[in-house]
């Protein structure tokens, strides 16, 4: 029942997060998995996911639109590579639904492997985002896709090299 | 920088009064006395601060005689301005907007 990690992780361009939650592996799937219920955590406040669609298959679409605290809207369409119930969930943003590529210039492309294991009566699950390249990836963080950590380092940063 | 270091980067960056603190040493090192007279606390509860940006390494301390002067250390800041921390950031608070939503959606489905 072990989901495959097919996925070696690169220290420089790809991020892994692992968390043990006291809740079972279903309901972290429906979390992941249920456009209701991905608009009410998938975007760290003061953003907010303000609509989602999800087909859920490979090839099928997964698409959230994201609101700035200004009221500007993102939206991210992107398409399931696979989708094992209770397991395993890979959806990559570098591909239309119906595997078609995207323009490479409209957004930040990753692909997020979601890895669910039960443990206990909880789940352990593992997030890891695949990035292509450190160029495109920084000209995404540049438009302004920041949180609230963005600015606080920005102020920071500034300030350090004005020393 | 390898992650561990990152979090706690993450994690000294995150008080107000550590953040006001490294700002103020933007402007030239201080000594603890001088850095700890904006702030209505405790000494030894200031100094716990200090010692959170000193072991990331946010700023270095030497001491002269009774007198313990600390200096800004820029280096993590700057590897901090890296993307793929911003990106780290982003989804560890998904992931902490997850964790807070799975609960609640354990106890409605109890």
């Amino acid at each position: 029942m072990t989901a495959t990690i097919t996925h070696k992780p690169d220290p420089k361009l790809d991020l892994v997060l692992e968390r043990v939650v006291n809740v079972p592996p279903h309901l972290v799937w429906a979390a992941w998995t249920t456009p209701e219920y991905i608009k009410k955590w998938f975007t760290p406040a003061p953003w907010q996911t303000v609509d989602c669609q999800i087909d859920l298959r490979p090839g099928g679409i997964f698409r959230t639109v994201m609101r700035s605290p200004e009221g500007q809207e993102f939206p991210n369409t992107g398409c399931y590579l696979e989708v094992i119930e209770n397991e395993k969930l890979v959806w990559t943003a570098a591909l239309k639904p119906g595997y078609r590529p995207q323009n490479a210039a409209s957004a930040l492309l990753f692909t997020a492997v979601i890895l669910l294991e039960p443990q206990g009566a909880g789940t352990k699950y593992t997030a890891i985002a695949i990035h292509g390249d450190e160029e495109t990836a920084k000209k995404h963080a540049d438009m302004g896709f920041h949180d609230g950590w963005g600015k606080v380092l920005d102020q920071l940063v500034t300030l350090a090299k004005t020393m | 920088m390898p992650n561990q270091e990152l979090t706690r980067v993450f994690r000294a960056l995150s008080d107000p009064t550590r953040r006001a603190v490294l700002e103020r040493l933007t402007r030239g090192p201080a000594a603890v006395k001088e850095l700890a007279r904006p702030f209505e606390m405790a000494l030894p509860s200031f100094v716990q601060h200090l010692g959170m940006l000193e072991d990331c390494g946010l700023v270095r301390s030497t001491k002269a005689g009774r007198v313990r002067t600390y200096t800004l250390a820029p280096q993590p800041l700057e590897a901090a301005e890296h993307w793929l921390l911003a990106q780290r950031a982003l989804w560890e608070r998904r992931l902490d907007a997850l964790d807070d939503f799975l609960n609640t959606l354990k106890e409605e489905k109890r």
